[in-house]
């Protein structure tokens, strides 16, 4: 690790005020510091931001619910009212990790993680990603974990977190502190970006911008709802693929559908064009299918990813079958 | 003499050393105190071919604390590989920052020592290497005309191999992979090593400690009596730990040059590329049979890589020369040099490997006569070990079969795949045989017995090494046995080179060895005992009353124990059959193990929980072999991009079944007096195939290539229809 030095924020002004481009903020550190050790991130400061006072739960105004940008992925997850109102998102962060990285990862952290992209991790290896210019290791090396949706030629790489993906199909809005000290919400689909010529940029947030709430919207999938996760060993592994998937049911009939994939795009991806699809529809394993395949229409997988095409079609079956059948 | 057999062998009482461990007492190599030391950090290359141009330390140099810089232009010259390729031993020098070339990804080019750790850490990034880079030979598949025998070991047959074929009914011809795979231990590789006027002193986390003082003393030269090698306690091997590395020797070439004691861990990173690692292994077999299961010819063809500057060839074949009965055998082995570090040895070395490729094999051929796979393997079992043309010393395959069909229920399981589901679940049975040699070698140790308070007690020194298995406890239950005290009143010390020398951890002969050897130090201390007061031999008499009688408050005795004459015309080994229930999702191609239950025969059980252990132990390491563990190459620049435990992925808790573990009582006197044969590789031995074979009957895809994945069984279809 290089030398850095280390700033305990007291407040937000003071972490808005201690950022320079070459600090980071510190969450959890379940990623950060992992890449620090691993020479990939080079911060010469880091704010720590875990302790500031943003880790309450609580009913917003626009009826849904807003959660604290510092609160743990444990406590947010096991929370009442995510259990209750946002099963989905609960099921989607529990998947993630282990119960010791949850209990110290940040919900501002989460959404910020990096990609799990090999040749990122490894200095030596040619990443855009890493160092701009060196060109992308994985196009033409191994590309098995890599994106089937959204890339370009200088990166391919996904984004990892599975609450993101959880979060991408209940629709939620990310509040930001400016260094100038006013407010912004981002959308979150507009919150992560594709990698386009600048994949050293994961999100569109702003230098020195800091994560403190998430907001969710009206709870809708909180009876129909279930988060797939395909991965190589049952705990404590990435996605290959996952789908969140929820369903809104009156009379039979669908009324509104959340559906979204982890591990195959540089962000969460969103089929809005299946959300629309499926309302309207009477729920069976023939509709889910056909939307299964509408959703994989676009993929263009490489070499060594031909196999999400295929598992990624199931798993939204899958998904979309196990949130009709269940009831919490 | 048995006056109290409160807690001899054959109990399944609590690790003695086990409170040390969960209190943190026990001292692992870089735990224990030694003044003044210094951290090294080494620096690995980032080509996998060329040579070193020029390597610039001045920076690292200048950085805050750096004591010095070793490189291959610095570095004394240390003795040198006598001839071209020389076989990889437990004995073999580890020459380090020899020269300019590079033959891997990460090989050690430099280390850097500094007042602490965190300083030796940044500077070694500081470290800046211009390399002459040339294209790595990495793939196996694009290298097959480099193929070579290795030795003339390397290759066996027996009868006709193609008359063999000719003469059958039925035949197979298949090809199983087995991905580069490594060890990991839960402790890290490391040494504080101390250079003192020319002698030496190292705390060091290895499997066998004389060897160590012999690689230490041959590389540097100086007289193996001035080398002294501690491991106390050594935090998991799986054979990673049998060589000496070369991270021991840069550590003492930095302490010489320092006059320091020098501390080096490896990281987990590097233990990726630096400390062993199981080959890629291509394995070709073909089996030929009569209609009634009759094996008429086999034989067993197999691929692998060692590095451009050392052999390795792990015996894969071996398995298919003695498990079965058939007449027309033949075995290959042929390595291909290429640019990563050297294998070496990984639990069950051979077994693991060649069992997955034998018994998947032999479940294709089951299935091809439409025959139970535990007949076609009773039909074919044989007491002669037709390899070595000698008899087994015992084997008990057959039961173990048998008694684990009755314990598993094999009789409910359907022949034809896919006909057991569960909604999404297909449900296969599968199982595997297991065989594992069982070595005993030339052990000694030394008993100390005193007396305290009128009660005797004894302690027991050897070199051996407990690397997590429960030697500690095995030898403390022997020396409890043999000299009629209580386990508590034993001590254990073992891990010094400074005490009796034993072959130390490998190849499964460390409880045999280890605990003979402890037998052997009692029986002779009993025995002088009582000569010298002239007690018949057959008397009983407790220790206690021996010393008083003798006059003696203390009293120290040594033995060795090796093999017999008798040992020497059998072939002595292990047994085993694994059984185990896979779920597979059609949908996912996600695997669940649901139980398994494990038979071994493996002599006498000396301590079941410790036995226990590692049979668990070994199944979970073959559960990964099977499902989730490889080591991915990148294919242009030959580094490994499973660089972590977040990427290489040994099972989890979740990952594995419920267990019922069955040792067959044996009495086996041939294999040593004791009867102990090994168990720490019986485990691992036959896990992968009875997964595979379970998964076969579950979706009716043969899966030939480990680990056997969701996307690899998503690119298999998991669609209805049975494989040929
Ligand atoms: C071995 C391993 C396995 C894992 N498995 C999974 C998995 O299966 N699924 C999954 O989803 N995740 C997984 N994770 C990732 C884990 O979820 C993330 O590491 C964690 O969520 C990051 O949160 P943190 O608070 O520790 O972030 P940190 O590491 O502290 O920070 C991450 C980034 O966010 C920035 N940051 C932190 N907080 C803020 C803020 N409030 N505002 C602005 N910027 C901020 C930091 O500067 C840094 O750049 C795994 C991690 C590890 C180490
Ligand atoms: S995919 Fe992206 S992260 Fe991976 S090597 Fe290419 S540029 Fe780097």
């Amino acid at each position: 690790m290089r030398p850095f030095t280390y700033t305990g924020a007291k407040n937000k002004e003071q972490a808005l005020q201690s950022y320079s481009p070459t600090s980071h903020y510190l969450g959890g550190g379940t990623n950060l510091l992992d890449l620090m050790k691993e020479d990939v991130e080079r911060p010469d400061q880091l704010i720590e931001v875990a302790s500031l006072d943003y880790k309450k739960i609580f009913q917003n105004d626009k009826g849904g619910l807003t959660i604290g940008g510092m609160l743990s992925n444990s406590e947010t997850a096991n929370h009442p009212e995510v259990r209750k109102n946002y099963p989905l998102l609960s099921m989607s962060m529990l998947s993630a990790a282990t119960a010791q990285i949850r209990n110290m990862a940040t919900n501002g952290g989460n959404l910020l993680q990096r990609t799990r992209c090999p040749y990122f991790f490894e200095a030596s290896m040619p990443c855009n990603k890493r160092e701009p210019g060196s060109g992308c290791g994985a196009i033409k090396g191994m590309n098995s974990l890599h994106a089937i949706f959204g890339y370009s030629d200088s990166c391919i790489a996904v984004h990892p977190s599975d609450m993101c993906v959880g979060l991408a199909a209940l629709g939620a809005t990310v509040e930001v502190q400016k260094p100038d000290g006013s407010t912004r919400i981002i959308a979150f689909d507009d919150f992560h970006r594709l990698p386009g010529s600048q994949p050293e940029k994961d999100t569109n947030l702003m230098p020195g911008e800091l994560i403190t709430a998430i907001h969710l919207e009206r709870p809708e999938f909180s009876e129909h709802y279930y988060y797939l996760k395909i991965r190589e060993r049952s705990s404590y592994a990435f996605a290959l693929i996952s789908v969140a998937a929820g369903l809104q049911l009156k009379g039979g009939e669908i009324t509104k559908a959340g559906l979204a994939m982890g591990g195959v795009a540089h962000k969460p991806w969103k089929f809005k064009e299946v959300e629309k699809f499926l309302v309207g529809k009477k729920p069976d394993e023939s509709i889910f299918e056909a939307a299964a395949e509408l959703a994989m229409k676009d993929a263009k997988p490489f070499e060594g990813n031909t196999y999400k095409v295929e598992m990624g079609k199931k798993a939204i079956v899958r998904a979309l079958s196990q949130a009709y059948a269940r009831k919490s | 003499m048995k006056t109290i057999k409160a807690s001899g062998i054959g109990k399944p009482i609590d690790r003695i050393e086990g409170r040390l461990k969960v209190t943190g007492m026990a001292k692992y190599a870089t735990e224990f105190p030694v003044e003044n030391k210094v951290y090294a950090q080494a620096v690995n290359s980032t080509i996998a071919k060329g040579e070193i141009v020029s390597i610039d330390t001045s920076e690292a140099e200048k950085a805050a604390g750096v004591l010095a810089v070793l490189t291959h232009k610095n570095a004394e010259k240390l003795k040198a590989f006598e001839e071209e390729m020389p076989e990889l031993g437990t004995t073999t020098i580890a020459p380090v920052l020899q020269s300019n070339k590079v033959h891997y990804y990460g090989e050690y080019v430099g280390l850097v020592v500094a007042e602490t750790f965190e300083q030796a850490t940044y500077a070694a990034k500081l470290v800046k290497v211009k390399y002459k880079e040339e294209t790595p030979d990495i793939h196996l598949d694009k290298s097959r005309a480099k193929a070579y025998k290795p030795t003339e070991s390397s290759d066996f047959s027996r009868g006709d191999m193609d008359a063999g074929m000719a003469a059958a009914d039925q035949t197979l011809e298949a090809t199983y992979n087995t991905p580069i795979e490594h060890h990991h231990p839960m402790e890290l590789h490391a040494v504080i090593a101390s250079w003192n006027n020319g002698k030496v002193l190292a705390y060091t986390s290895q499997q066998m400690v004389d060897n160590s003082t012999i690689v230490i003393s041959d590389t540097f030269q100086i007289p193996k009596k001035d080398v002294r090698v501690v491991a106390a306690f050594v935090g998991g091997g799986f054979g990673s730990k049998l060589n000496t590395d070369r991270h021991v020797i840069l550590a003492l070439m930095a302490s010489k040059k320092l006059g320091k004691p020098v501390q080096l861990t490896v990281t987990r990173n590097q233990m990726f590329t630096n400390t062993g690692m199981r080959q890629h292994n291509e394995q070709n077999m073909r089996i030929g049979a009569k209609k009634d299961g009759t094996l008429t010819a086999l034989s067993h063809e197999t691929l692998s890589h060692t590095s451009t500057f050392q052999e390795y060839q792990e015996p894969c074949g071996n398995v298919s020369k003695m498990l079965y009965k058939v007449p027309n055998n033949l075995i290959k082995h042929r390595l291909i040099p290429l640019n990563f570090q050297t294998p070496c040895s990984m639990r069950a070395p051979g077994e693991a490997t060649g069992s997955f490729a034998l018994e998947s094999a032999m479940d294709e051929m089951a299935w091809k006569l439409k025959m139970d796979p535990i007949d076609f393997r009773i039909k074919n079992d044989t007491q002669i070990d037709l390899s070595e043309e000698r008899p087994f010393s015992s084997r008990l395959l057959i039961e173990c079969l048998r008694i684990g069909a009755e314990k598993f229920g094999w009789k409910e399981r359907k022949m034809e795949p896919r006909t057991n589901t569960n909604g999404n679940w297909l449900i296969g049975y599968g199982v595997s045989a297991a065989s594992r040699e069982a070595p005993y070698k030339k052990t000694s140790s030394k008993v100390i017995i005193s007396l305290e308070e009128g009660k005797a007690i004894a302690t027991i020194q050897m070199d051996a090494t407990d690397i997590g298995t429960g030697s500690y406890t095995i030898i403390a239950q022997t020396a409890s046995e043999y000299l009629g005290i209580p386990t508590e009143d034993v001590t254990v010390e073992l891990g010094d080179s400074n005490y009796p020398v034993t072959p130390g951890s490998g190849g499964s002969w460390g409880a045999a060895s280890y605990c003979n050897g402890a037998r052997a130090a009692c029986e002779n201390a009993i025995a002088e005992l009582k000569r010298k007061k002239n007690i018949p031999e057959g008397e009983e008499i407790a220790l206690a009353d021996l010393l008083k009688q003798n006059d003696l408050t203390k009293f120290e005795a040594e033995g060795t124990a090796e093999p017999s004459e008798e040992f020497e015309k059998y072939s002595v080994f292990s047994f085993g059959a694994n059984f185990s229930e896979v779920w597979v999702d059609k949908d996912t191609g996600m695997s669940r193990i649901k139980r398994m239950v494990n038979v071994g025969s493996a002599g006498k059980i000396l301590n079941p929980k410790t036995a226990y252990g590692q049979i668990i132990g070994g199944l979970t390491m073959g559960v990964g072999m099977a499902l989730t563990e490889q080591t991915k190459i990148e294919p242009n620049f030959g580094n490994f991009i499973t660089r972590s435990f977040a990427d290489y992925h040994a099972p989890v808790n979740l990952d594995m079944a419920n267990v019922e573990v069955i040792f067959l009582p044996e009495e086996d006197k041939i294999a040593n007096k004791m009867g102990v044969k090994g168990i720490g590789e019986l485990g691992i031995t036959s896990v992968a195939a009875s997964i595979a074979n379970a998964i076969f009957n579950a979706t009716g895809k043969r899966m030939r290539d480990l680990p056997i994945t969701p996307e690899k069984l998503i690119m298999a279809k998991l669609e209805p229809g049975v494989e040929s």
